[in-house]
């Protein structure tokens, strides 16, 4: 029935639809969206008469059309592959190059799976049931790929294997050599060590145009603060945007830089990084960089930003620290020669320390910094800081930071009580007078000062490592 | 039962793999030509077709409206025209309730579609996902619906050998029709030796790129004879739609399926879907999808599709003897050609393919991601 066709002269058009428009959110979704774009945090809707939480969420419930709009979950930044297919062909809508795998997931206080991209493992060894965690974009497009992907939750990182039973170290014996380490330390009493934290993860330009991004600007403003009396500066490396990086060549350029520039200066960098990244990008940049010192932190807490006077949440966040990445980072860092500077935000992080230190890898003096104000944490009290002081283990060296306002108010008292101080634009941006500071090197001469009034030293470089056992490099 | 729709004339052009010297238009007027000359209907506002149904779909034809670039073709001017845009088996549906409420006694049915003309099928399947959250992910008919192969295939036991021999079994099916788009035969070495796409999708797993288009004439019970002296009767329809996410959905349960099939099976008053049919076409686009369709509509036993296909089932049962979607029909439809298909059986006229005094047929078509949406009609001589 088909007529035979003459395709002389035939050709065929290439023509292209092209449309870009813009779509209303609607307002379920724009909550949805912009919580995870300001806030890192995935939620869902739950239907209480079907005792059900979707996600993606929506305003009604299509099984009993119960309006669940405001019924909003905060979900787990982590759960369970559920499905998975392996894209192997390329196209113009696929957001990645093949292969890639496309994954429903269960997140971790959701009822129904969602579809989301997983990476960081090659595809073949993708399973159904493994544990996957989101990983967020760093620029927004205002969709569900401001969660840029998930990835396989890191195993709790191993760098050495669990040592056979440890001894108990509470009653040992100092060696010789601790012994005259201790006597030159006591010898040195009336120096104070300052140092200066230069940027932290969040402290950003806008907030105090002063704060370092690059290499060049850390190296820059380091030396002002050597300069100004500091003998060892803070560092959590940040790329150009000026968000906190793990990436192993940013981080060892920006220390490096630091170091080219002020030889004599002690670097201790983050174990912390900055938001959201996983064990694994926490601890193997310190052991690809060997800083002389690392921050080593306690106690798995809240980590947030609030407005103090009305106790509104702006960003939620939890701070892992489990007794395992404590043990295995420290382990990490005595491994590879790196002082940890144990960071507690309260007793129960020193608490945490006294147990792990039972294991006995670490090396003598143990150096503490009490960290005041986070929020999680607790806010700066005398009484506090004093029983902190007390219950430190025999022979420790403590420092100490605060937040905002409580800075000078903490370093001032562990000045007078023979413990070391910290300032910096990553704890305040702001002089004891109100103004910006014009860097972290103005909070450092303030708290020069405040060791003159006590009648203490700044301790130099050298004089640091000999009071808190750093061997220098 | 009170009423039935008869359809008394189908007619096609061949699905081909580049129809590139047609225009769509091109491809519906010998379908029209061929139904006006089985069955002497005309366009005669008093006795004629006063009311068209045609199915396209705008992506595909790459305009808005494309009902609108066929109204001339299926003679529309000045008559009740409406487009069906969506797995065209649902205009059967459409028109048995335009007939059965009374609103016209008979309506041509007519669709089109020419998939060779997108660069992409999967970037236009792409737009069948929301914007916010599924679009951008880069979702499309093959990704989405790898996870429900995952899934039935975890729960069936149906193995890449066993999606082998149904591509197998379809292309020899398909070369005694003489409408199949003409594919080459393969081995079930071929098919599991063919580059995987979507994990355990592989390239010979799903339907190839075709062009077709197909007519239909539907008549009431009461003018049926004046058309023909062969019709076939619609005597049962139901459809379903599940959830829209692909994670609200228990994707292996066959859930709008089975409440499609359960809606036809009542109209039509199906007892044991088993036994009660000679012949039946699912719409497998994919490999995997024809046990599990099959499970779907109650023909196999739940859970049981891997068996069927070891056990020959499918050829006891007369299914997809056309050699089903997966040989190759566009989108939009595959399942309308099931019932076509059925119609030729019915009427005893599907040549080397012909069941020996077929009486009844069940044709299924389904459209979305992963089956979301859900058709069966029941035909009977």
């Amino acid at each position: 029935m088909m007529q035979e066709f003459d395709k002389n002269d035939c050709f065929t058009l290439n023509g292209k639809l092209a449309l870009p428009y813009s779509y209303f959110a609607g307002r379920v979704g724009s909550t949805f969206i912009t919580t995870i774009r300001d806030q890192k945090k995935i939620m869902g809707v739950r239907c209480d008469t079907c005792n059900k939480v979707f996600i993606p969420p929506r305003q009604t419930c299509e099984r009993c059309f119960s309006d669940i709009r405001e019924n909003w979950v905060d979900l787990e930044n982590t759960g369970i592959v559920t499905n998975f297919t392996v894209v192997r062909y390329d196209d113009k809508h696929l957001p990645r190059k093949a292969p890639f795998v496309l994954a429903l997931i269960k997140l971790d206080g959701a009822d129904t799976p969602f579809v989301h991209i997983l990476d960081g493992i090659e595809p073949e060894k993708v399973e159904v049931g493994m544990k996957v965690e989101a990983v967020f974009a760093k620029e927004t497009t205002n969709t569900i790929l401001d969660i840029d992907h998930f990835a396989p939750v890191t195993e709790r990182v191993r760098v050495i294997e669990p040592s056979a039973p440890v001894a108990k170290q509470e009653k040992k014996e100092l060696s010789k050599d601790e012994r005259d380490q201790l006597e030159r330390r006591k010898a040195m009493s009336h120096k104070v060590i300052i140092t200066a934290a230069l940027s932290g993860a969040a402290t950003m330009k806008n907030q105090n145009p002063n704060v370092p991004y690059t290499p060049k600007e850390f190296a820059e403003e380091a030396a002002k603060c050597y300069k100004a009396g500091a003998a060892m500066v803070h560092v959590h490396a940040r790329e150009e945007s000026g968000m906190a990086t793990h990436e192993h060549d940013k981080i060892k350029a920006t220390h490096d830089a630091i170091k080219d520039k002020t030889p004599e200066l002690i670097v201790n960098l983050s174990s912390a990084v900055g938001m959201g990244k996983t064990p694994e990008q926490r601890i193997s940049q310190i052991i690809h960089v060997k800083p002389e010192m690392a921050s080593l932190n306690t106690n798995t807490m809240n980590f947030s930003i609030v407005e103090r006077k009305t106790g509104k949440i702006f960003l939620d966040y939890v701070f892992e620290n489990t007794f395992t990445m404590l043990q295995d980072f420290g382990r990490a860092m005595e491994e590879n020669g790196v002082k940890p500077e144990i960071e507690c935000y309260d007793m129960g992080g020193l608490d945490n320390t006294l147990i792990i230190m039972k294991q006995g890898f670490f090396t003598f003096p143990i150096n503490f910094n009490f960290v005041w104000g986070v929020a999680g944490g607790q806010s700066f009290r005398p009484d506090a800081f004093i029983a902190m002081k007390n219950a430190l283990p025999p022979n420790a060296n403590y420092t100490t930071c605060g937040v905002g306002t409580d800075e000078f108010p903490c370093i001032t008292l562990s000045c007078m009580l023979g413990g070391h101080m910290r300032v910096g634009l990553e704890d305040n941006i702001r002089t004891p007078k109100g103004d910006l500071a014009k860097g972290s090197f103005e909070l450092v001469e303030w708290a020069v000062r405040i060791a003159e009034i006590f009648g203490r030293e700044p301790a130099t470089p050298d004089e640091a490592r000999e009071i808190m056992g750093i061997v220098k490099r | 039962m009170g009423k039935r729709v008869a359809i008394c004339a189908v007619s096609q052009i061949k699905n081909d793999g580049d129809y590139w010297y047609l225009r769509f238009q091109n491809m519906l007027l010998p379908c029209l030509e061929a139904i006006l000359e089985q069955t002497g209907v005309t366009f005669d506002l008093d006795k004629g077709i006063r009311d068209i149904i045609t199915c396209s779909d705008d992506v595909y034809d790459a305009r808005t409206i494309s009902n609108n670039g066929v109204t001339d073709v299926v003679g529309a001017h000045l008559r009740g025209e409406e487009k069906m845009a969506q797995e065209a088996i649902n205009g059967l549906g459409y028109a048995m309730a335009s007939i059965l409420s009374g609103h016209d006694d008979v309506v041509l049915f007519m669709g089109h579609c020419k998939e060779t003309q997108t660069e992409s099928r999967l970037m236009n399947t792409n737009l069948a996902f929301d914007p916010f959250y599924s679009r951008p992910l880069g979702l499309d008919f093959i990704n989405a619906n790898a996870f429900q192969a995952r899934e039935y295939q975890d729960k069936s036991g149906l193995t890449d050998e066993h999606l082998a021999k149904i591509v197998v079994r379809s292309r020899e099916n398909a070369k005694k029709n003489p409408y199949a788009r003409e594919n080459e035969l393969v081995t079930v070495q071929d098919v599991m030796k063919s580059s995987m796409i979507a994990d355990p999708i592989r390239e010979l797993h799903l339907y190839p790129v075709t062009d077709w288009a197909f007519g239909m004439l539907l008549c009431c019970e009461e003018r049926a004879y004046e058309f023909t002296d062969n019709p076939v009767w619609i005597t049962g329809f139901g459809n379903c739609m599940d959830s829209y996410f692909l994670g609200d959905r228990d994707l292996t349960s066959n859930f709008s399926l089975k409440r499609a099939a359960q809606r036809a099976y009542e109209m039509a008053g199906i007892k044991d879907p088993k036994k009660d049919f000679d012949v039946v076409e699912l719409m497998d686009s994919f490999a995997y999808q024809l046990p599990l369709w099959a499970e779907g509509v109650g023909i196999v036993d739940e859970g049981k599709g891997a068996e069927w296909i070891d056990g020959k089932g499918a050829d006891d049962q007369n299914v997809n003897l056309s050699g089903g979607m997966l040989n190759g029909n566009p989108i939009i439809l595959g399942g309308v050609a099931r019932a076509l298909e059925c119609v030729l059986q019915l009427r005893g006229e599907a040549g080397k393919s012909q069941v020996k005094g077929a009486k009844r047929a069940l044709a299924h078509g389904c459209y979305g991601a992963a089956g979301q949406h859900q058709a069966v009609v029941v035909l009977e001589k």
